[in-house]
């Protein structure tokens, strides 16, 4: 009995010690079988995105798939939010199956440059990345080196209904204010329709960041430029559209019912949407949200008349990266050259348009509008589609972003007034400052 | 090797439990062991290198606003436990007293405890929804022209994950209590209510004493499991309007995965540990005075 005793324990060890280990053991034995027998094996590449596979990702790693039968990608979704962001940041440190990874802003994307993460492109000389993305590529380099390829052209635009635009009697902006969009949205707005309002991730980038990036977030003093005067001005503007004119949404009921813009204004509850590309990819499902009037669009509207240095939220996006540990950086940089001249396509219904001047551009448009080219402005659409309206990039980390979004937050709850947010946010920018 | 049979025994105890000590050790130990050496540093995730500070994280945890801020906020959301326990067993007693849907009655109000937070979250989202939630629209019509804000006023919201947590718990304390005064012996209540005690008078100098023990159990572990809550915050307000329903979970959280600021969330979960020891050993020594091991 004792003897049986020691024994269960013994296995019952084993199989829980064997079980943890095998599931590693497992992998790198894979892998380092593969690389032994290079040439004539299947390459097995790990493309890790944000986009959901049946928007596009899947049928562009299975187009690539049946092109390239030695070379097989397959296609990895996470979350493009903090968890799904930290799964891909520990997949890398790990050395899990990353050979191709998309970072969606600067900042994780310098992130991933500092840990050693992604391979430094200028290895490869038969790709000019300037050349074919134009100068906003400029944007995403680290050190003046490419360490990732931007993809696809970040458009933010001002989505409008174009039925009650032409009911209103009003014409499609092309250059406007913040005092023009109350005025279209007391008119626009109706008893079950609001009038203006922002997409909330963007809600205090698109205003106060478009504003400050000629100037600067930090002055040549080293302390917080967020202070500055147009900040106050942009602020006062969406106060009065919320409490004031009351066209805008207050944020307190966005948040408490946790409002899905693009639902209401899709549904006709909502006149005005600054938003951006990606929205193409409901608007254009008209199952799940069925309409029937016209969309039309307009640009970023700029805080004051005299502003001249405002710029507007665009630039490149999805910068595609490749893992300085792929033992497989040619396949993963053949894939990726044919990705950003084209194979990328598929995901152009859901608003992504590929930066790259060898893309086919008008097939892009094409697949954008879909069959639904009589809901919408076409006209104003190629006007946003083709403007060369300066732009800018999202630089601010992440942590000077929530505190000002709380500070900012707590004025438009009217939990404390216009001055106080100022030197809060000026307060607590300076010692992020210190510290860093 | 000479083993004799005591030795053979505890042997085999050992390797039993070993397979459970080496997960324990892995994941909770080792890295609890490791959070509390990396609050002296100031690594980034996901760095490859990180610097000793000493105790400059500690230091500028004294100084940040948002600290002080979400350690009242934690306070104040603690404070829903002794009302819950209380509530709690105030509902066993009239439970326990042969209510009719008794266990109907029962599984209600155990209900909450095993739902998710997730949907605890949206429902009570709805409710208290200030300008269209049936709260408001209650108090409107009873004549009330400025209900409170709720969930998007700084000074109220806290309060309302207060008011979730209590309903979340009561009916764990319930099942708990019920199983205690099942222990009451009945010759004692026999023996009081000869004596002429009124009922109140029962329950604060008989039945009371008797369930102290259990009162300690729910509300030792009712603080920690309290004080190590986020999801229901995250999902809820994600630590707003402003900063007002930050707890210091949230704050670690939002801290090391959000900032990827590992060094100074690891010393923040220090701080945390610490508080955790310090409400237990309150109540463990306190126990001396008010509760009463039959």
């Amino acid at each position: 009995m004792k003897k049986t005793g020691i024994v269960l324990a013994l296995v019952l060890i084993a199989v829980s010690v064997l079980s943890a280990c095998s599931s590693n053991g497992k992998e790198s034995g894979g892998q380092a079988e593969s690389s032994a027998e290079a040439s004539k094996d299947v390459v097995n590449l790990t493309f890790w995105g944000g986009v959901p596979p049946e928007a596009g990702p899947q049928e562009i790693v299975d187009n690539w798939n049946k092109e390239n039968p030695d070379i097989q990608v397959t296609y990895v979704r996470y979350v493009n939010d903090d968890s799904g962001n930290l799964k891909l940041d520990t997949a890398l440190i790990a050395g899990q199956n990353v050979d191709i990874f998309a970072n969606y802003t600067k900042p994780l994307l310098t992130k991933r440059v500092s840990s050693g993460a992604a391979l430094d492109l200028s290895q490869f000389t038969d790709y000019n990345i300037d050349d074919k993305m134009g100068p906003s590529a400029k944007e995403w380099a680290v050190d003046g080196k490419y360490y990732a390829m931007p993809t696809k052209r970040n458009m933010h635009f001002v989505w409008m209904n174009k039925d009650a635009l032409d009911e209103a009697g009003l014409p499609v902006p092309t250059d406007w204010t913040l005092a023009d969009v109350e005025k279209y949205a007391k008119a626009l707005q109706t008893d079950t329709r609001w009038g203006y309002t922002t997409f909330p991730f963007w809600r205090d980038i698109v205003p106060f960041d478009g504003s400050l990036a000629v100037q600067g977030y930090v002055k040549e003093d080293g302390t917080s430029n967020l202070g500055a005067p147009i900040v106050e001005k942009a602020l006062q503007a969406h106060y009065d559209m919320m409490h004031t004119s009351k066209v805008s949404p207050p944020i307190s009921l966005i948040e408490t019912t946790k409002m899905n813009v693009i639902a209401e204004f899709l549904g006709n509850k909502l006149a005005l949407l600054n938003a951006g590309e990606w929205m193409f990819r409901d608007a254009n499902n008209l199952t799940d949200y069925p309409r029937d009037f016209k969309v039309a669009f307009a640009p970023l509207p700029r805080i004051t008349q005299e502003q001249d240095d405002f710029r507007y939220l665009g630039g490149l996006g999805d910068a595609i990266a490749i893992n300085a540990k792929s033992e497989y950086k040619e396949e993963a940089w053949a894939f990726l050259k044919w990705y950003a001249d084209g194979g990328m396509l598929p995901q152009a219904s859901g608003g992504r348009i590929p930066a790259s001047k060898d893309a086919d551009q008008d097939k892009a448009v094409e697949l954008l509008l879909g069959d639904l080219e009589d809901k919408y402005d076409v006209e104003s659409l190629k006007r946003i589609l083709n403007n060369d309206l300066p732009t800018f990039q999202v630089t601010l980390p992440q942590e000077v972003i929530d505190l000002r979004r709380e500070e900012f937050d707590k004025y438009y709850i009217k939990a404390q007034s216009l001055e106080d947010t100022i030197n809060n946010v000026a307060k607590r920018h300076n010692d992020y400052l210190k510290r860093k | 090797m000479k083993l004799n049979w005591m030795r053979k025994q505890q042997l085999t105890g050992y390797l039993f439990i070993a397979p459970n000590m080496v997960g324990v050790s892995l994941f909770i130990i080792i890295p609890a062991l490791f959070s509390f050496f990396l609050a002296f540093t100031n690594w980034e995730f996901p760095l490859l290198k990180a610097d000793f500070v000493g105790l400059s994280n500690f230091k500028r945890l004294i100084q940040d606003e948002v600290f002080y801020t979400s350690l009242k906020n934690t306070l104040i959301f603690l404070g829903s436990v002794p009302v819950s326990v209380g509530l709690g067993f105030l509902t066993a007693l009239i439970l326990n007293k042969s209510v009719y849907f008794k266990n109907a009655l029962r599984t209600m109000f155990f209900l909450p405890y095993i739902t998710t937070g997730v949907a605890i979250a949206f429902v009570w989202m709805l409710i208290f929804q200030p300008e269209n939630g049936p709260i408001n629209s209650i108090l409107r019509s009873l004549g009330i022209d400025h209900p409170p804000g709720w969930l998007s006023s700084t000074s109220s919201a806290i309060f309302v994950f207060d008011i979730i947590w209590v309903w979340f718990l009561l009916g764990y304390n319930v099942i708990i209590y019920l199983a205690a005064l099942q222990e009451v012996s009945s010759e004692l209540l026999e023996a009081s209510r000869i004596d002429g005690a009124r009922k109140l008078h029962t329950i604060r100098f008989v039945i009371w004493p008797l369930v102290s023990p259990t009162t300690l159990f729910l509300l030792m572990t009712g603080f920690i499991v309290s004080i190590k809550q986020m999801g229901i915050f995250q999902a809820i307000t994600d630590g707003g309007p402003g900063n007002s329903t930050t707890v210091l979970s949230l704050f670690i959280y939002k801290t090391a995965f959000r900032y990827y600021d590992m060094g100074y969330a690891s010393a923040i979960s220090v701080f945390l540990l610490l508080i955790i020891i310090a409400i237990t050993a309150i109540q463990w020594i306190a126990q001396k005075k008010w509760v009463h091991y039959s």
